[in-house]
């Protein structure tokens, strides 16, 4: 093996994006794909990340770059001469052998080149089919979705001051060799749907916390507005509930570890930034685990109510909002709560399609996350020969947990180079 | 009672559930403003002090369950219990609180704002009523103990009038001292 064997990565979230860029800084060719048209991954969607409370972009990227004080993605993705981008891109087959895969790629058609594209807006305000997926997109370019095209994407195509939009664009599929592979596919999260007590989908102000992350999101639809997605009310009250999902035999056995913690992040920005808005949060534990059990704390201070129990039934109130009633084991109570806005704080499950990832590259799989090879080895993200993990593909994370195990993968590769 | 469009499904649970809106909710910061009652809310139900506690096992709400109730805002609940006059003072759940809740001191500003709104137990309310009348809860009668111990069977120079005096003007008197 020598140093420069290409490196395929699969999925570019903060698990994937760090590996390549390690990976493409020491010198090996890097391809990373994502089936996104851009990368970032959940964590796009995340607004404040714990554990600094920072958006989450800046806070791994300023180490070792001069030069380049944040986003390390800005210029490395499109410009770094070891790492090939495919966004829009999934993996097809894979065949050969460990050191010598031949991979696959369906490359998705690229109606905007993102190396024109200067985000002017023009054909936005024209066409409603050119979207920004999000401010901090990367590549930083428009998106075309074909679904929605109108009357109006031929003139886009006309005026668009960079000649950046070609609608005939086709899909193509492109043959790679690469030595190694690393899986870093993320995790999903779980959406409630058809669990009897909660009503999810059924009432609008039932909501999961990454829906919350977006209406705190300054970014976001609402610009950072708390209002019930059922009539645009004030929300006065918010009420979230732990382990949906979790912990529970019926949908996932484990615990997924992070969602007390950005449960409680939230509560937190809620208490703190949004005036006279009331958080409960019903709990059976709060596992706030090493570090984070400040956030705990913290919004106790703030005056977050616990409940410790379950909730009985969740119904529209009758002026809006919702009537909620929980079982309180401590006080071996019934109470009854009007909120306005119900956050389910949902299980983190496998992303998509993660089964058929699996078995193409022949890697076993633990609770339908990717499973490292031996245990006990102490080698987590070892998953196969020459086929390596990081990130929620391995099951929940938080973000430095991922971002740890993605340096460690590249160090790995590297050890067995010369 | 869950449903009221007056229609379909019978109640989820037979027991009224207790309706937040009609609780207090600023107890629990009148409470915080108290000097004792800073660390309130730092309150995880860990239930160590009930653990520590001598007489809850007779109570029916312990003391964790005083703290929630508290922070729940059920202030007349609180108030009115009797628990709280039954609390011994022994400060074991408050030595022993990992979250530095002053839960015996807690327990104590509640006594003074049930005492307030006159919400006394009888028994309490006639030791201090005997206070005031007669300046001392206990009697020093002369019996053979101090007669063994070779004292005089008077306390020399008791005066229990000036000490009535001052009763009278603190809020003891205020409170029970007007029947
Ligand atoms: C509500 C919420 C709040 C959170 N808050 C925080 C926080 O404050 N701090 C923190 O540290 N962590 C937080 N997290 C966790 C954080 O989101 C994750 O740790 C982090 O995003 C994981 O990154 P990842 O790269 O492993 O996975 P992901 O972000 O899921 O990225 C995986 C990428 O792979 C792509 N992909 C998947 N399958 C394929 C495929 N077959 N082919 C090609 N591409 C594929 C996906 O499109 C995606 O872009 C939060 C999570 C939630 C749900
Ligand atoms: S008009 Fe062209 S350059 Fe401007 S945002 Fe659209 S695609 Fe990008
Ligand atoms: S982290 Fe908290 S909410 Fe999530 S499953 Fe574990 S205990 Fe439940
Ligand atoms: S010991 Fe302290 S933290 Fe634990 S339940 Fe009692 S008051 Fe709360
Ligand atoms: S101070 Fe009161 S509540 Fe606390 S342990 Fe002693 S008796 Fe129990």
């Amino acid at each position: 093996m020598i140093l420069s064997d290409k490196v395929l990565i699969i999925g570019g979230g903060v698990a994937g994006l760090t590996a390549a860029i390690e990976l493409a800084d020491s010198g090996v060719k890097t391809v990373l794909v994502e089936r996104q048209h851009t990368v970032g991954g959940n964590a796009l969607d995340l607004y404040k990340a714990f554990p600094t409370d920072d958006c989450f972009y800046c806070f791994e990227a300023s180490r070792f770059r001069p030069g380049i004080r944040k986003c390390f993605y800005r210029s490395a993705l499109l410009d770094h001469p070891n790492l090939e981008l495919r966004t829009n891109t999934t993996v097809e087959a894979v065949a050969g052998s460990p050191g010598n895969f031949e991979v696959t790629l369906m490359v998705g058609p690229q109606y905007v080149d993102p190396m024109r594209c200067i985000m002017c807006g023009l054909c936005q305000k024209l066409s409603s089919a050119f979207v920004l997926i999000s401010p901090q997109c990367q590549p930083q370019a428009v998106v075309y979705v074909p679904d929605q095209a109108d009357d109006n994407v031929k003139e886009a195509v006309e005026k668009c001051p960079t000649k950046a939009i070609n609608l005939e664009a086709q899909p193509t599929e492109e043959v790679i060799r690469a030595s190694d592979i690393v899986v870093a596919t993320g995790y999903h999260e779980m959406k409630p749907v058809g669990m009897e007590e909660y009503h999810y989908e059924e009432l609008p102000d039932v909501v999961t916390q990454l829906e919350l992350a977006r209406m705190l999101d300054p970014n976001g639809e609402t610009s950072g507005q708390l209002v019930r997605p059922s009539d645009g009310g004030p929300v006065k009250h918010v009420m979230m509930v732990q382990c949906v999902g979790s912990r529970d035999e019926n949908y996932y056995p484990y615990c997924s570890k992070i969602c007390c913690v950005f449960a409680l992040k939230h509560a937190d920005i809620i208490a703190q930034e949004r005036e006279g808005v009331q958080v409960s949060v019903v709990y059976m534990d709060i596992r706030t685990y090493d570090r984070h059990e400040r956030y705990y704390r913290k919004s106790r201070r703030a005056g977050v109510n616990f409940i410790r129990g379950r909730v009985q039934t969740v119904s529209k109130a009758k002026d809006g909002g919702l009537e909620v009633i929980v079982y309180d084991s401590l006080l071996d109570r019934y109470l009854k709560f009007r909120v306005d806005l119900f956050v389910l704080s949902t299980a983190l499950e496998p992303s998509a399609e993660s089964n058929e990832m699996a078995q193409m590259l022949g890697i076993r799989t633990s609770n339908g996350f990717v499973a490292s090879l031996d245990p006990t080895s102490g080698d987590e993200v070892i998953v196969g020969d020459h086929v390596y993990a990081c990130g929620t593909a391995l099951g929940p994370a938080e973000v430095p947990e991922s971002v740890t195990q993605a340096r460690a993968v590249a160090l790995k590769i590297l050890q067995g180079r010369k | 009672m869950t449903e009221t469009d007056g229609s379909e499904r019978p109640p989820a649970t037979l027991i009224e559930p207790i309706d937040m809106s009609t609780l207090d909710a600023s107890f629990r910061r009148e409470i915080q403003s108290m000097p004792d009652g800073d660390e309130l809310s730092a309150c995880f139900a860990c239930t160590t002090c009930t653990a520590a506690c001598p007489i809850a096992n007779q109570w029916e709400y312990k003391p964790h369950q005083l703290i929630r109730m508290i922070i729940l805002g059920m202030r007349d609940e609180v108030l009115s219990s009797k628990e709280i006059w039954e609390c011994l003072t022994c400060f074991q759940c408050q030595e022993r609180c990992p979250q530095k809740v002053r839960v015996t001191d807690i327990i104590f500003d509640c006594k003074n704002l049930a005492a307030e709104e006159g919400k006394i137990p009888d028994a309490i309310r006639n030791l201090a009523r005997e206070l005031l009348e007669k300046g001392q809860l206990y009697v020093i009668t002369a019996d053979w103990e101090r007669e063994d111990l070779d004292l005089e069977p008077e306390l020399p120079g008791l005066s229990t009038e000036e000490f009535k005096t001052i009763l009278r003007n603190t809020r003891t008197g205020r409170i029970v001292g007007g029947e």
